[in-house]
């Protein structure tokens, strides 16, 4: 429950309206500040949907595939410029945009992460390596706006915030592989 | 989890061997150059002292900007650096069973490196080739030799870094499913910090400014090179604090005879220091154009995030000292300080410090503010917050150190009377330091600027206002060489001439009922990640905008 309050707290926090004009003035900063925060809310919402409705994820998110499959569509719509676009100009789509990625990415990612064989983690961070560098490409080496809101400058600069997370995960990749905790631990 | 047993036993082990003579005499070179660069360091800020309040006019030969480069280089790379590496690398011998060989010849190579470097770096600017200040903004350009040494003096440092992980890495091979001992881990953390925060400036120095001192290319981006140098710089200070700080949790409550505080929450704000670090350095450029206040105004809250641990840090010290206390006997909230060993130099010059990091940090914390920063950027304020933070918080917790670590490199004894010399030199310290920053901070907040030798700009009123507060600074810098030459001297008997004799290495123990911390503090790994994913969110705004937009760009500049 504490956990949860914690969210809410995050979630209205992000939506108050000079935080959220703030964020969602500077391109990269509503992208890859404000959309995982309220990833991160979801998150904490999780552990109560957990414990209240145990048999519903059970029963639909049972290895874990589900739920990971739901994050990665939801969070990749949420990198298009169409739909960063839609969400300054429709109110409607603001909001969907303060539920889905609560609801839809963060509560399923923490109920499926643990469920994953190592695999399929590897498999989520390939996939997720490979949309950051296409999308960071397509950001960086577009020649017109793509989103009528943002200049071609904060495009570029989003294109290199996405390479250079890809680059971090291709770090914690390369870790993986190569130091074997078994040695350590 | 390392039980109570083998503790006591390696205690033991540890006080009959002591440290190796190999490994004492590494940290031994490391500190004699780290107090020799003070005493020379010294000398020049009193020169500086003097001039400012214009009772000393400089000869012809020898400029302000000279001994400023000399005194700000010295005191801020070579002391720090010498003192930090040849310090954890005794904890690292003492805590983790000895230094191994590899470790301790990538250390003496770390230590040839710099030394050649700063001798390289030294010789342009006795010169005048090189009067561009310790910070060595482009586009005033030093000569080539210049940057050369101080890449040397970054390689150098690296050499420390990778050194260290070696032997951490060897010893948890060894040790595995236990936590690293806490000052070894103080010490990851830090060689982390030493090295991924050198990095930016490896860069800077090595891919921007040498090939544009030599003439290769033309012109310098000049705001990218600030941005990568206070990446650096930022780091900088944060590593001394981290080191200051290892002393304050796990030194300290030694020697009042307490435990240390909750071993979880200090490994907690460790990692949380190593992971927000970098990116603080904007808020060195808080004045800077090129960035967009909304960016700037994000930057606040990274800069007061790191201020968080570091009031964790004030909490957890006085939760000590009265737990401390109460054990033995004293009732009442404040009643603490009474119990305290105020007449043990090496809890006394901690102690003060950890009390002048309270308006040290203060001042930090409004720095921050961009309306406030506007008020005393670039003015004799932030000289004085820098003596304050730099020169006492951290400096003085230094000296407080090296009374039980020379003994203990030594194989001698701190005897009564270096004690007292000490204690004297602590209070001497702390009185001219009161005077020269108190100064400084006051006559800043007048106007006067800093990196400006003596001038009263034609007889202006304002400037000459300034002269009462400016003698001021001059009597705290005339006390504080008196401290210098004390504390030298201190050092200098405790390494050669005290009586021969066992000195203990000081590490309090966990409370007993400590809960247990969990393993995830151990994996480093997953921490570097993170503290990179926070760098590049940080830094890819302002560099894209300086980059993609780029001004012309400038030539080199020889201003003095
Ligand atoms: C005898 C003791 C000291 C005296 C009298 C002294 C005095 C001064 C003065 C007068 C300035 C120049 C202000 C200006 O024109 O901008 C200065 C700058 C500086 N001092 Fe000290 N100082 C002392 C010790 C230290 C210590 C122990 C440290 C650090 C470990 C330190 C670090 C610096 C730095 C980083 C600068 C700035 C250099 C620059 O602006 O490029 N000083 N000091
Ligand atoms: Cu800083």
């Amino acid at each position: 429950m504490k956990q949860f309050l914690y969210g809410l707290f995050i979630l209205v926090f992000l939506a108050l309206p000079p935080v959220a004009n703030l964020m969602e003035s500077v391109m990269i900063i509503h992208m890859h500040m404000q959309m995982p925060l309220l990833i991160i809310t979801g998150f904490l919402f999780a552990r109560l949907f957990q414990l209240r409705f145990p048999r519903f994820f059970e029963k639909w998110n049972r290895n874990g595939i589900p739920g990971i499959i739901l994050f990665g569509v939801i969070v990749t719509y949420w990198t298009m410029p169409r739909s960063m676009d839609e969400a300054l100009t429709t109110q409607g789509m603001e909001v969907f945009k303060f539920i889905s990625l609560p609801i839809l990415a963060g509560v399923p990612l923490r109920d499926s992460w643990k469920k994953l064989k190592p695999i399929v983690k590897n498999i989520v961070f390939y996939f997720f390596i490979f949309v950051f560098f296409g999308m960071g490409w397509l950001y960086i080496d577009s020649p017109v706006q793509l989103c009528n809101n943002y200049l071609i400058i904060e495009q570029i600069t989003l294109g290199w915030g996405f390479i250079t997370t890809a680059i971090c995960m291709v770090i914690y990749l390369i870790y993986v592989a190569f130091v074997d905790p078994t040695k350590y631990e | 989890m390392q039980t109570a047993k083998s503790q006591t036993f390696k205690d033991k082990a540890n006080k009959v061997m002591g440290i190796s003579k190999e490994d004492a005499l590494l940290t031994k070179s490391y500190i004699f150059v780290a107090f020799a660069a003070l005493l020379l360091g010294g000398i020049l800020g009193l020169i500086q002292g003097l001039n400012r309040a214009g009772l000393l006019e400089l000869p012809s030969w020898l400029n302000y900007y000279q001994v400023l480069t000399a005194h700000g280089l010295i005191l801020v790379v070579v002391l720090t650096a010498f003192f930090t590496i040849g310090y954890f690398y005794a904890s690292l011998s003492h805590t983790l069973g000895g230094l191994l060989p590899k470790v301790r010849t990538m250390a003496w190579i770390g230590f040839g490196l710099k030394i050649v470097g700063f001798v390289l770096a030294v010789i342009p600017i006795i010169m005048g080739d090189a009067s561009v200040m310790y910070t060595f903004y482009p586009p005033m350009a030093a000569a080539p030799m210049f940057y050369i040494g101080l890449a040397l003096i970054v390689v150098g440092v690296w050499m420390c870094a990778f050194g260290a992980f070696i032997q951490v890495a060897n010893w948890r091979r060894n040790n595995k499913g236990q936590h690293v001992p806490i000052l070894a881990y103080f010490a990851t953390g830090v060689f982390i910090l030493l090295f991924f925060g050198s990095v930016p400036v490896a860069i800077e120095v090595i891919v921007m400014i040498i090939p544009w001192s030599f003439g290769w290319v033309e012109t310098i981006n000049v705001m990218v090179a600030r941005t990568l140098f206070w990446a650096f710089g930022h780091t900088l200070v944060n590593i001394w604090y981290l080191t200051a700080v290892s002393a304050w949790y796990v030194v300290v409550p030694k020697i009042i005879g307490g435990k240390r505080w909750s071993d979880t929450l200090t490994r907690v704000v460790i990692i949380g220091l190593v992971v927000m670090n970098i990116t603080g350095g904007f808020h060195h450029q808080i004045i800077d154009p090129g960035i967009a206040e909304a960016v700037k105004f994000m930057h606040v809250f990274m800069s007061l995030a790191i201020g968080f641990p570091s009031l964790m840090t004030a909490w957890a010290m006085f939760a000590v000292f009265e737990k401390t206390a109460r054990k033995q006997g004293e009732k009442g909230l404040i009643g603490w300080y009474k119990k305290m060993p105020w007449g043990d130099v090496r809890f006394l010059a901690p102690m003060i410090a950890m009390i002048a990091f309270i308006p040290a940090g203060a001042g930090g914390i409004a720095q921050s503010t961009n309306q406030l920063d506007q008020v005393v950027h670039n003015t004799m304020w932030i000289v004085g917050h820098f003596h304050l933070t730099l020169g006492m918080s951290v400096v003085m917790t230094f000296f407080g150190i090296s009374y039980w670590l020379v003994p203990y490199i030594s194989n001698r004894v701190l005897t009564p009377q270096i004690n007292k010399l000490g204690v004297i030199q602590t209070w001497i310290w702390t009185i001219g330091m009161i005077f020269m920053s108190g100064a400084m901070h006051w006559v800043g907040l007048l106007g006067s600027p800093r990196r400006t030798s003596f001038t009263t700009y034609g007889d202006n009123a304002t400037a000459l206002s300034w002269s009462p507060y400016l003698m001021c600074l001059a009597v705290g810098g005339t006390l504080l060489i008196i401290g210098v030459l004390l504390q030298v001297y201190a050092v200098v008997n405790m390494m050669f001439f005290a009586p021969k004799g066992e000195t203990e290495f000081p590490i309090a123990e966990e409370e007993e009922n400590a809960s247990k911390t969990p393993y995830w503090t151990e994996r480093w790994g997953l921490w570097i990640v993170v503290m990179l994913l926070v760098v590049a969110m940080a830094y890819v705004i302002p560099l894209t905008e300086f980059i993609v937009n780029a001004p012309p760009g400038s030539p080199p500049y020889k201003t003095w």
